[in-house]
Formats: structure tokens, sequence, C-alpha cells
């Protein structure tokens, strides 16, 4: 099976999905970090309907972006700690494919749990039903490029604080930010959002291969 | 070039070179722009802030190019020193956009009323600033200062994004701020009295980007191979 790309993209998937799925801290804490910062803006700033619903895209979204930003330092710390990564690289594999199968499985354990939780975040945020599907359609796309982003910003500070690379990858995703609020805003004004998505899907397509490659390239400062 | 003895001896030839002409085109746009030039006959004379902002905002900008095409440069065909001279010219390209944000609002206050606005070119120039940032830290953490340079050359490669998203922002959205002063396919809006000093300021802010480019470079060469038998040659005799 590993001699075609996608046997080992399979392999590296399956591998690392037991390996999350057998710590259930890896995909529950992003959920409940995104929870609790949803809940605080509605306690800092009281309970007002109004109030509320008008900030909820803007509250959403900085909430997605730091519970993203809080798996990021796994997605290579452990593997480069216990010398997998460097068998990864001896294979002679494609290492383009690890870090999109890295990158795979950070969106499948933040990604995915962020966008079911978010639609909790709209109902309490009394977002209107209409508003839904702007919002996952929005948060598939931005989480995703999160991912990427995330990714790179791991592999640059392998083995420092985890505070560096949120420093590194929070200045290149307001764009992500910007785009994101601006779906949801546009669809709760009943506005068109597609242009947006459009946007979010184009940084998406030149994402996945630039910033794959740069990461590899950023993987192998470590193995010189 | 390539090899850093050769770049030292070169560089302190032409230092004088660019730190006269420096001189000469910004004491010359200067005073033209700041004394001689007219009065704005709408914002009198504040809009002399000008010949400060125009050209330190461009700067800002084109130094990140200078340093993503240096990241790629380093990245591609692994060149010293492209690398140092992507983190030579990162604190200059900082400091300009400092400097933008700074006359920037300094010129808001009288003209739009207001320190700032969250408008989207102020916004994209400041998230600028905040990549400039992200790129010196990141840089500062690695103790091998050659991996240091590759892992910020892949990082400017990214943040190079942000440069046509500044520039086309005043086009994109409904903003407080004025449209392009320079544009290279039409002629100037602005009369040739106004024009031209600020034409030699930005040449001016050029080379002082090249001058003070080379001499944190120089720095830069002298420090990772002060180990290396010509700096300790240079500097015994």
């Amino acid at each position: 099976m590993s001699n075609s790309i996608f046997g080992w993209l399979t392999i590296i998937l399956r591998r690392d999905l037991l390996i999350a799925f057998r710590r259930s801290a890896t995909y529950i804490t992003p959920l409940i970090f995104f929870l609790i910062v949803v809940t605080f803006f509605p306690l800092a700033l009281g309970p007002q309907e109004s109030l509320l619903s008008s900030l909820a895209p803007g509250v959403i979204w900085i909430a997605t972006l730091l519970a993203s930003l809080l798996a990021v330092e796994s997605i290579f710390s452990e593997d480069f700690r216990d010398g997998t990564l460097d068998n990864f690289f001896i294979s002679l594999e494609p290492s383009f494919v690890l870090v999109f199968a890295k990158v795979l499985i950070h969106w499948l354990i933040t990604g995915l749990p962020i966008m079911a939780a978010s639609i909790i975040a709209a109902i309490v945020l009394y977002l209107p039903f209409d508003s839904f599907l702007p919002i996952l359609l929005s948060l598939i796309l931005g989480t995703s490029f999160m991912s990427l982003l995330g990714a790179l910003g791991a592999a640059l500070s392998l083995g420092k604080s985890a505070i560096l690379s949120a420093i590194i990858v929070l200045p290149f995703s307001i764009p992500t930010l910007l785009m994101g609020t601006s779906v949801i805003t546009s669809s709760i004004n009943s506005q068109d959002y597609f242009g947006f998505l459009m946007i979010m899907g184009a940084m998406l397509a030149i994402g996945i291969p630039l910033l794959c490659l740069l990461t590899v390239e950023a993987l192998l400062l470590n193995y010189d | 070039m390539g090899s850093p003895p050769l770049f030292y001896n070169w560089s302190s030839k032409i230092i004088p070179w660019l730190g006269i002409t420096t001189l000469v085109l910004l004491s010359l746009g200067i005073y033209w722009g700041l004394f001689v030039s007219p009065i704005d006959y709408k914002q009198g004379d504040v809009y002399r802030i000008l010949y400060i902002h125009v050209p330190s905002a461009i700067l800002g900008e084109s130094i990140f190019i200078f340093m993503a095409i240096c990241g790629f440069i380093n990245v591609i065909w692994r060149a010293k020193i492209s690398g140092m001279m992507l983190k030579a010219a990162a604190p200059i390209g900082m400091s300009f956009t400092l400097l933008v944000l700074v006359t920037g609002s300094v010129w808001g206050k009288p003209t739009w009323g207001t320190w700032w606005v969250w408008d989207a070119r102020l916004t994209s120039t400041l998230i600028l600033f905040f990549i400039y940032a992200a790129l010196i830290g990141l840089h500062s953490t690695i103790e091998d200062k050659t991996k240091a340079d590759r892992a910020v050359s892949i990082l400017s490669i990214v943040g190079v994004a942000i440069i046509p998203v500044i520039k086309k922002s005043v086009d994109w959205w409904q903003t407080l701020h004025q449209p392009s002063t320079f544009t290279i396919t039409s002629s100037p809006s602005m009369s040739p009295e106004m024009y031209l000093p600020l034409l030699i300021c930005l040449l001016g802010f050029y080379m002082f980007f090249a001058f003070s480019l080379t001499l944190n470079l120089r720095n830069e060469v002298l420090d990772r191979e002060r180990s290396k038998a010509w700096v300790k040659q240079n500097f015994n005799s």
C-alpha cells in the first residue's frame, strides 16, 4: 500500500487519528476552550440581546482563532521529540504528504469540533437561524487555512515556547479574521457574502501547496 | 559580492558615496518640500508632512518586498548573504512602517479630526508592522544564525501577500484614506511644484535605506565572521 501517495497518506492519518483519539484531551480541549472564550463575552459585556448579536461574528471568529492556535504546538512537537519525524524524513516518502496529513489531522481535531461548537455559540449569542450556513461555510475555509498557518508556525518554532508560534501565526491570520467576520456580518444584514467566501477559498487554494512546501522547508531546518 | 570579506571591502568604498547622496537628496527634497513648495489650498501647511509620510509608506512596503526576494533567494539557493540582507533590512523596514503610522496619525488629527480610524489602509499597514515584529521576534529566538535566517526567509515569503492588499486597499474598500499619490500609468494628480520635491524625497529615502542597509549588513557580517582570519587581520593591523 505504502508505494502510492494515498497509501502513505492513509497510513499517517490512521496512525495520528488513533493517537489523537486515545487521548481525549487533544480534541476536547480546543472545543471547551472555544466555548469558554465565547461565554466570557456575555459575562463581560452584559446580556443585552442586540449588543451580543452585533458582536457575535467577531466573538465567534476570535474564539476560533485562539482555539485553533491552542493545539498548534502539538502538530509536530511530539513526533519531533520521540524521533518519529526523523524516520518520516529518512523513509524517502514525499514529505509534502506528511505535512498535508498533519494539517488535515489538526483540522480534524480542532476545526471540526469548533465548527460544531460554533452553532451553539451562534444560538447563545442570538444570531438568526439564516446565518448558521454562512458561519459553517466561512469556518470550513477559515479553520483549514488556520491549520495550514498553524503547521508553518509550529514547524518554525519547533522545540521552542508555544507562545512563539502564536505570535508568528496571529499577524498572518488577520485576513482570515476579516473575511470570516465579513461573511457572517453580511449574511446577517442580508447582503451577498459569496465574494468573501471566494476570497477565503482562493487563499486556501494558494495556501495548500505554498504553505505545505514552506512547512517542509521549515521542518528541514531542524535536520541540517 | 557573495563572499563576506569581498563584500566588506567593497562596501567600505561605496558607503561614503551612499552617505553623501542621501544627505544631498534628503536635504534638497525636505527643504524644497517644507519651505519652497506652495501651500495646499485645502489643508494649508499641514499637508507638508506628506514629504515624510508618503516616502516612508513606500519604503515600508518596498523593503518588505526586498526582504521577500532575499528570502526567496535564501530558501532556494541557500545564499548566506541574502539571509543576512534580510536580517539587516528588517529593523529598517519596521522603523519606516512605524514612521508611517506615527506621521499618519499626526496628519490625521488636524485633517480627519482623529488620531486613528479603523480604515483598510491604516489597518493593513498596522498588520505589516506586526508582521515585521513577528519576523524580527522569530529571528531572535533561533540561536543558529543561518537557521534563523532561513526560518525568517520562509515567513517573509508568506508575509509578502500583505503588500498587494495594502496597495489595493484604497481601491477595494471605501476608505477615509485618499487614493495613491504615485501611479506609474497616469500623470500625477499634484502640481509639479509639489510633486518634484516628493520625488526627490522618495529617492533620498531609498538612498538612506541603501546606506543604512549597508551599515547594518557590515555589522552583521563582522558579527558572524568574528572568528575568521580575515576579520582578525583587518582589526589587528
